[in-house]
C-alpha cells in the first residue's frame, strides 16, 4: 500500500511515567490504515535545525475517532522537544511505514513480549490476536513499577494481568523478562500445548535472548528492529539490519523480521 | 500566470527544468513516486552503482548534526546488472532523463560499469563519482588528486559518447584545480559538492556516532560551502555545473544558479520533505515569475558582485 502523507494535529500529550509520554494525534487516514508494528515517520515542528524526521511506532489506533496514540520515551533532543508540544500543534507524518507482524496461518496460541517502550508496538498485535480468538499470552518487562505504563491497557484487553517483570523488583518478577518467556514456552511445551508464534519488541539484547529461547523451543519468532533512519521510505539505506540474506532496510523490509533471519 | 522557459542543457543533457536529485538520496525514484511524479523532474540521478554490488558500511550509518546530517552508507548497491533489470527498467516507464551515478573501486571498474550501461537506451547521462568519502578505494581518494582524476576521467571519456558529469569532492584545498583536470579530461559537466568529511561524538558513551567514525556532512549546514565552490568553479571552467548542497527551496536553487550552476540537485531535503523536488521546481518557477525572468537560463552566473 502506498504511504500516506498526513498533517496530524495533537489532541493530547501527557507524561505517563518516568521519561515516558503518550501523544494522541488526529490522523484519520493513517489511523484507518495502520497495521500492528507499522510506524509513522514524523517531522516534529519547531526544531528546524534538527532536520531529520523521527520514526514512532503506533501504540493504538482508533479508526472511528481518526486518532493514533504514540508511546514515546524521552531519549534525545527530538523526543524531549516533542514533550513541549501542546494540543493543536501539527506534525507532518508519513505512514503507515513497514511490514506488520505476521502470525502464521493456523497458529492458535501466541506469546507476545514487550520490553520497555517495546510494549507499544505489540499492543495492536495483541488486540488483533484477541479479536481473532487466539490463545494470547503476554509478557511485559520494564525497568521499574512506574515504567509499566502499558499494563492497564493490556490487563483490560486480556481480562487478566499479563506476566510482568521489573529490573529492580518493584513489581512482578524481579529481573529481566527473559525468565518469564522461558517459563511460558517450556510450560506450554510440557503441558502439551506449545505456542506456535512469539512476537517480541524491546531492547536488542532482550530480543536476541527471546529469539534464542524460542528457537530452542522450536517456536517461530518475529522481532521488531529499531535503527536510526533518514528517509523512512526505503530509499537511503541508513537503517539497514544485518540478516542472513544480506543487509535489509528496517523501514520497509522491516521493522518486523524473522528472528532466525537476523544476524545478532 | 507568466510563462517561464524552465529548460536547461547540462553538457548535452536536455532537461525540462534544472532540478534533479543528489545521488543516494532518492534511490532511483520508485520509493518517492508515492509522493512526487518523477516525470516532473529535470532528471533522475540514481544511487551510485558498482560492477558487482557492495554491502556498504556497518551501522550506525547516520547521525543528525546541527542543520545537517552525517552519512556513511558506503555505496551499498546491488550491482549494475541488477540496477538495469530493476530500477532502470522502471525508470524507462517514467519518461524522464536518467543520470546514472557510476562508482568503482578501481579505474577498470568505472569503465566496466559504463560498458554495462552503454547498451541501455534508458540511460541519458553518467555522473562519475570520484568523490564519495565513505569508501576506502575509488571515491574520494581519486577525486582529491588531479593526475588520478585525469587518468580515470580520460578513460571514462573514451568509453562513452553520452553526456558525462564528474562529481567533485569539497574535501580539497582548491576545488578549481580538480575541476580543471576533469574538464581537460573530457567532462561535459561537473557536479558539486559531494559531502564534506566530518564526524560526530557521543560524549556520554565516548564513542563516535558513526560505526565508521567519519562520514559525509550534508544538508542546509553545507550550503554556504557549496555555493562558494560553485561560484569558484564557474569562474574557472567553461563546462556547465550541477550545483548541490543543502537545497531545500526554490530560492536555494536560484541562489545556486546565480552563483553559476546550470542545474541543481535536491539531496538531504528529500528526507526532510518527500515532496522537496517538486517544491523546489515550483518555487524556482515562482521566483522567476516574481523576478520577471522569462528564461531560467538567464539566472546562470547572474550574481552581481
Amino acid at each position: 500500500m502506498a504511504l500516506l502523507d498526513e498533517t496530524a494535529k495533537i489532541i493530547s500529550n501527557t507524561c505517563v511515567g518516568p521519561r515516558l509520554w503518550v501523544v494522541t494525534l488526529k490522523a484519520p487516514q493513517i489511523a484507518g490504515a495502520v497495521l500492528p508494528a507499522q510506524f509513522v515517520h514524523m517531522r516534529i515542528p519547531g526544531m528546524d535545525d534538527h532536520i531529520l524526521r523521527r520514526p514512532f511506532s503506533i501504540y493504538a489506533a482508533d479508526a472511528a475517532a481518526g486518532t493514533v496514540d504514540i508511546l514515546y520515551q524521552v531519549v534525545g533532543f527530538g523526543s524531549d522537544h516533542l514533550t513541549t508540544l501542546q494540543p493543536g500543534a501539527t506534525c507532518q507524518m508519513i505512514g503507515p511505514v513497514g511490514t506488520p507482524w505476521s502470525v502464521p496461518e493456523g497458529a492458535r496460541k501466541v506469546l507476545i513480549v514487550g520490553g520497555g517502550v517495546g510494549a507499544a508496538p505489540v499492543f495492536m498485535l495483541t488486540q488483533q490476536a484477541k479479536a481473532a480468538g487466539l490463545d494470547v499470552s503476554v509478557v511485559l518487562g520494564a525497568a521499574t513499577k512506574d515504567a509499566l505504563v502499558t499494563l492497564d491497557r493490556y490487563t483490560q484487553l486480556l481480562g487478566t494481568e499479563p506476566a510482568v517483570s521489573t529490573d529492580d523488583g518493584t513489581y512482578g518478577r524481579p529481573g529481566f523478562a527473559t525468565s518469564l518467556v522461558q517459563e511460558a514456552l517450556h510450560g506450554a511445551c510440557e503441558a502439551g500445548q506449545p505456542f506456535q508464534y512469539v512476537a517480541v519488541c524491546g531492547p536488542q539484547p532482550l530480543m536476541k535472548i527471546v529469539a534464542g529461547v524460542a528457537a530452542d523451543a522450536g517456536v517461530y519468532c518475529q522481532v521488531s528492529m529499531e535503527r536510526r533512519m533518514a528517509c523512512g521510505v526505503g530509499a537511503c539505506l541508513s537503517c539497514v539490519v544485518d540478516t542472513v540474506n544480506g543487509k535489509k532496510r528496517a523501514c520497509v523490509d522491516g521493522p518486523v523480521f524473522d528472528a532466525q533471519e537476523v544476524c545478532w | 500566470m507568466a510563462s517561464v522557459d524552465m529548460s536547461v542543457n547540462l553538457g548535452g543533457l536536455a532537461m525540462k527544468n534544472p532540478v534533479t536529485v543528489a545521488s543516494g538520496t532518492f534511490a532511483a525514484g520508485r520509493e518517492y513516486s508515492q509522493f512526487v511524479d518523477v516525470h516532473n523532474l529535470g532528471a533522475v540521478t540514481t544511487k551510485g552503482v558498482s560492477l558487482n554490488g557492495w554491502t556498504g558500511n556497518d551501522s550506525p550509518r547516520i547521525a543528525e548534526t546541527p542543520s545537517g546530517m552525517l552519512n556513511s552508507i558506503g555505496l551499498q548497491n546491488p550491482g549494475v546488472q541488477h540496477l538495469i533489470e530493476g530500477d532502470i527498467a522502471w525508470l524507462a516507464t517514467q519518461d524522464v532523463p536518467v543520470i546514472v551515478n557510476v562508482s568503482g573501486h578501481s579505474d577498470d571498474e568505472y569503465i566496466q560499469v559504463i560498458e554495462a550501461l552503454e547498451a541501455c537506451p534508458t540511460v541519458s547521462a553518467y555522473e562519475i563519482n570520484i568523490s564519495c568519502p565513505n569508501v576506502d578505494a575509488g571515491g574520494m581518494t581519486l577525486g582529491t588528486h588531479a593526475p588520478s582524476v585525469e587518468r580515470v576521467i580520460t578513460r571514462c571519456r573514451n568509453a562513452t559518447k553520452r553526456p558525462m558529469i564528474v562529481k567533485l569532492t569539497p574535501n580539497v584545498t582548491d576545488v578549481t584545480e580538480i575541476a580543471k583536470a576533469a574538464e581537460a579530461s573530457g567532462a561535459d559537466a561537473l557536479s558539486l559538492i559531494n559531502t564534506l568529511l566530518g564526524m560526530a561524538v557521543d560524549a556520554q558513551t565516548r564513542r563516535p556516532q558513526l560505526a565508521r567514525v567519519v562520514g559525509g556532512l550534508s544538508g542546509p549546514a553545507v550550503k554556504p560551502v557549496a555555493l562558494r565552490m560553485v561560484w569558484q568553479c564557474y569562474q574557472a571552467v567553461k563546462v556547465p555545473l550541477l550545483g548541490m548542497g543543502g537545497i531545500v527551496s526554490g530560492i536555494d536553487a536560484a541562489e545556486f544558479m546565480l552563483a553559476g550552476a546550470t542545474a541543481v540537485a535536491v539531496g538531504t531535503a528529500n528526507f526532510m520533505n518527500p515532496h522537496a523536488t517538486e517544491d523546489v521546481i515550483d518555487g524556482l518557477q515562482r521566483y522567476c515569475e516574481q523576478q520577471g525572468v522569462t528564461d531560467v537560463k538567464d539566472l546562470i552566473g547572474g550574481l552581481v558582485c
